[in-house]
């Protein structure tokens, strides 16, 4: 291998040196000064932040849009395109007071009307956003600047749903302009005006000069890069190509963290891996499988391997959802491998030999193709043959809209609020029960707990929620892989969001 | 030709077709609460609703007007997308082209001249590197070296020829080599067996007791003989290396044609898919026929006559 290498590097020397006429030094990446680029591995499959659901959708839409609330890195909600807002006494009416002198991108102001437009648009088209507004009945303006949310019943997770991924305000006239749907253009109030875009190249924004927070953005121009492969996000970012990346594989951290030109970011994610199991599949309809399952785990050496150890297990609650996180000694009891435990309950469901089930995996997610054979390894400890299938993106969405699995390695950005972290996952009726189960207790709890709106009595409701997760086993918490992110040394005013959004680049500097 | 490209275009649309997962998977996404309603209402708009013999007659009927479509995925004529594109694959496959023959042709003739020699089986050995070595490892390879060792790579921000040549031919260099190294081994391998073919004849022995120098032998009796073969090796390269962008295009991110392809397939985006493969038929075809063209001038016994 080594003389392939060297043949191949002198041929490419050769080169190099005939083609040194057209080979600057050390090239400086940007366009012109003020431009930022930032890279990642995938392209946004649409831009509306109403009808694409995908997360590459997600965490672009803060370049160009707000929210009316929004949370800090800490996942504290604070104002945003709203200024102040009250709940009324029976827990069904949110008055937001909304921001003056807020310009979208055409210059037209943001009022009430645009915040019920958006959401009665959202209520209508989104299929993915009105799950997360499931308890919202309607928005009405109540004056130029304030806006009423009327709810079905008590939604304490409204707050939550809003700083989410499918809050962002659009504008009727944005719509228009772009011929119906927000796919192809962007038109919001967010702090940059998308320029350009090139699919599976790159979307070039400019800077949004009237933006409501006088002081952002610092850069004229913010160039987001598709590089597909990221050994080549990694030299890029090496070789001063680009100002920042967001890391998707955790291994490639051990690369850079030692170069002095660049700056890393470690924090914890508020989403996480799991593994899914269908219910009504054969022995995964058993609780105490997939209880065996559970103890046949051994989420550590999973998530060692899968993330390079830059990780940390979960309760059902991440880390980042502070007030909601269980004490460690009430889920950590839950990890703790026992094979011998695991093989007793397989034997006691039946099924002491064994069965054999199969688990899809999505070949471009990093964590799930190291993952997957160590978690097939240990199961076969308790006689499980887990077949890995490799299945591509797209199908693999079309398989879990039709719940056509038995078992399938999964991830998720997260979300703020254990109503939207739950409900939608896990409840048998309403929500859209992935796992194919049912567990009435837990349905009424999930019920109880978005009804309730005093924070303490929530808490105490999803904490018996978390155990009798843990205790039925629904789906397996894996582990939260790190959100890693790197910037050149120099770049100055970059933070991390848990969700992965990119809000931290609207005070970046060069 | 006309039935080749009706080939192309049923196993294009079939193939696709094959594959599990449409457009509106893509865009619903995994995580939505989806009615069958919305489902089949998208699928109509789409025209999948469609059996498959009505969805073909309906693309070949636009073809016919010259309408390639228009994308799903980004709402843009196929034609413009292409036609956006094209020049960076053409100007890749030319960089690449031209890279070969520059090696290929020169290191072939050194190797069959001093055939069994240091330099001879240097060139072989290093040819058959050459043809072995995978474009995507080998481009893989080279930024991780720049990278590491040399603290460059080529830009990332698109440039192109017209707005900077310097910064573009910067950004082209290596998948340009990446590309053409296979062909490159190739030429060299298939130059060096046909002009050893070709100094064994009797004319060359001949031009060779009229006294002209071995250089001129070489170079203007027996090299020009030789060619032919070599063009059509050149020609086919040329369809290979068409084909060989899309890997390259993927990993030095470049905005051409392949990787439109490549992320069309991903998108489920059939027009685009469809349209742009016969596309590149269509001009494989046409290096074909540019090929035979130039065998008529390189070899005056070959005329075509209708």
């Amino acid at each position: 291998m080594s003389t392939l290498t060297r043949r191949q590097l002198l041929k490419a020397a050769g080169l190099t040196a005939g083609a040194a006429v057209v080979l600057p030094g050390r090239a400086s990446a940007q366009a012109k000064p003020g431009t930022f680029v930032t890279a990642q591995t995938s392209e946004a499959t649409g831009l509306d932040p109403q009808l694409v659901p995908a997360l590459s959708r997600s965490r672009r839409s803060p370049l160009t849009y707000n929210q009316l609330v929004r949370f800090e890195p800490d996942m504290t909600p604070v104002p945003e395109l709203a200024e102040s807002w009250t709940t009324s006494a029976d827990g069904l009416t949110w008055t937001f007071k909304l921001r003056q002198g807020v310009k979208f991108h055409d210059g037209q102001e943001l009022t009430s009307a645009d915040v019920k437009f958006t959401f009665d648009r959202l209520l209508e088209k989104s299929a993915s956003g009105k799950a997360d507004f499931n308890a919202l009945d309607k928005v009405e303006p109540a004056g130029k600047y304030s806006v009423k949310f009327i709810t079905k019943e008590p939604f304490a997770a409204l707050v939550a749903s809003l700083g989410g991924f499918f809050g962002f305000i659009i504008s009727e006239a944005g719509v228009k302009k772009h011929g119906g749907d927000l796919n192809k253009g962007a038109l919001g109030t967010g702090p940059y005006i998308l320029d350009d875009w090139k699919v599976e190249q790159q979307m070039v924004f400019k800077k949004n000069p009237s933006y409501f927070k006088k002081d952002v953005p610092h850069v004229d121009q913010l160039i987001v890069r598709v590089i597909p492969d990221e050994a080549n996000i990694v030299a890029a970012l090496r070789t001063g190509q680009i100002h920042h990346a967001f890391i998707e594989d955790n291994k490639n951290y051990n690369l850079l963290k030692e170069e002095k030109t660049l700056t890393g970011y470690r924090s914890s994610r508020l989403g996480y891996d799991y593994l899914n199991m269908s219910a009504n599949r054969g022995p995964l309809g058993d609780v105490r499988v997939r209880q065996a399952i559970s103890w046949a785990i051994d989420r550590a050496q999973v998530m060692r391997v899968a993330t390079a150890g830059f990780g940390r297990l979960t309760a059902p609650a991440t880390a980042p959802m502070k007030q909601w996180q269980l004490p460690e000694e009430q889920w950590m009891k839950y990890y703790k491998p026992d094979v011998e435990k695991a093989k007793k309950l397989m034997a006691e469901a039946g099924h002491a030999s064994g069965f054999t089930v199969k688990c899809m995996v999505i070949p471009t997610f990093p964590t799930m193709v190291s993952g997957a054979p160590v978690i097939a390894q240990q199961l076969k400890r308790i006689g499980i043959t887990m077949e890995i299938e490799n299945v591509e993106y797209a199908i693999w969405i079309k398989r879990w809209i039709a719940h056509d699995f038995d078992m399938t390695l999964n991830s998720t950005p997260g979300y703020a609020d254990p109503d939207t972290a739950f409900f939608r996952a896990l409840h048998s009726t309403k929500g859209q029960n992935w796992n194919s189960w049912s567990v009435p207790a837990l349905d009424a709890m999930l019920d109880e707990g978005r009804r309730t709106m005093d924070p303490k009595k929530r808490k105490e409701i999803y904490d018996k929620v978390q155990i009798a997760i843990l205790e039925n086993v629904p789906h397996l918490w894996l582990y939260s892989a790190d959100l890693i992110d790197f910037t050149q040394a120099g770049v100055k005013g970059f933070r991390q969001h848990p969700t992965a959004l990119l809000y931290g680049l609207e005070g970046v500097s060069v | 030709m006309a039935l080749t490209l009706v080939g192309v275009s049923v196993i294009v649309f079939l193939m696709l077709r094959l594959v599990p997962g449409t457009v509106v998977e893509q865009m619903i996404g995994a995580d939505a609460v989806v009615s069958p309603a919305m489902v089949a209402e998208l699928k109509r708009f789409f025209g999948l609703d469609q059996p498959w013999w009505r969805q073909y007659a309906i693309w070949v009927g636009s073809l016919a007007h010259g309408d390639l479509g228009t994308s799903w995925r980004t709402g843009k004529p196929v034609i413009a997308l292409i036609m956006e594109r094209l020049p960076v694959t053409l100007e890749l496959t030319g960089l690449a082209v031209a890279f070969s023959l520059l090696l290929g042709i020169p290191a072939g003739i050194v190797s069959a001249t001093r055939r069994d020699g240091a330099v001879d089986n240097v060139t072989r050995v290093g040819t058959l590197l050459g043809l072995s070595v995978p474009v995507f490892w080998q481009g893989t390879m080279l930024i991780l070296f720049f990278s590491i060792y040399l603290r460059w790579m080529p830009p990332v921000v698109w440039v192109d020829f017209f707005t900077d040549p310097r910064r573009n031919l910067t950004i082209m260099a290596l998948p340009a080599l990446c590309l053409g190294t296979a062909s490159a081994a190739n030429i060299a391998r298939i130059t060096r067996s046909c002009l050893l073919d070709v100094l064994r004849s009797e004319y060359i022995r001949t031009a060779a007791a009229k006294g002209l120098t071995h250089r001129l032998v070489v170079l203007k009796h027996a090299l020009k003989n030789a060619l032919i073969p070599i063009v059509t090796v050149a020609g086919l390269q040329m369809g290979i290396l068409l084909g060989g962008t899309v890997v390259v295009e993927e990993v030095f991110t470049l905005p051409g044609v392949g990787r439109l392809v490549l992320w069309s397939i991903y998108q489920r985006d059939y027009p685009l898919t469809q349209s742009t493969i016969l596309f590149i038929a269509v001009m494989f075809m046409a290096i074909n026929l540019a090929v035979d063209v130039l065998y008529g001038y390189l070899d005056p016994r070959i005329r075509y006559s209708a």
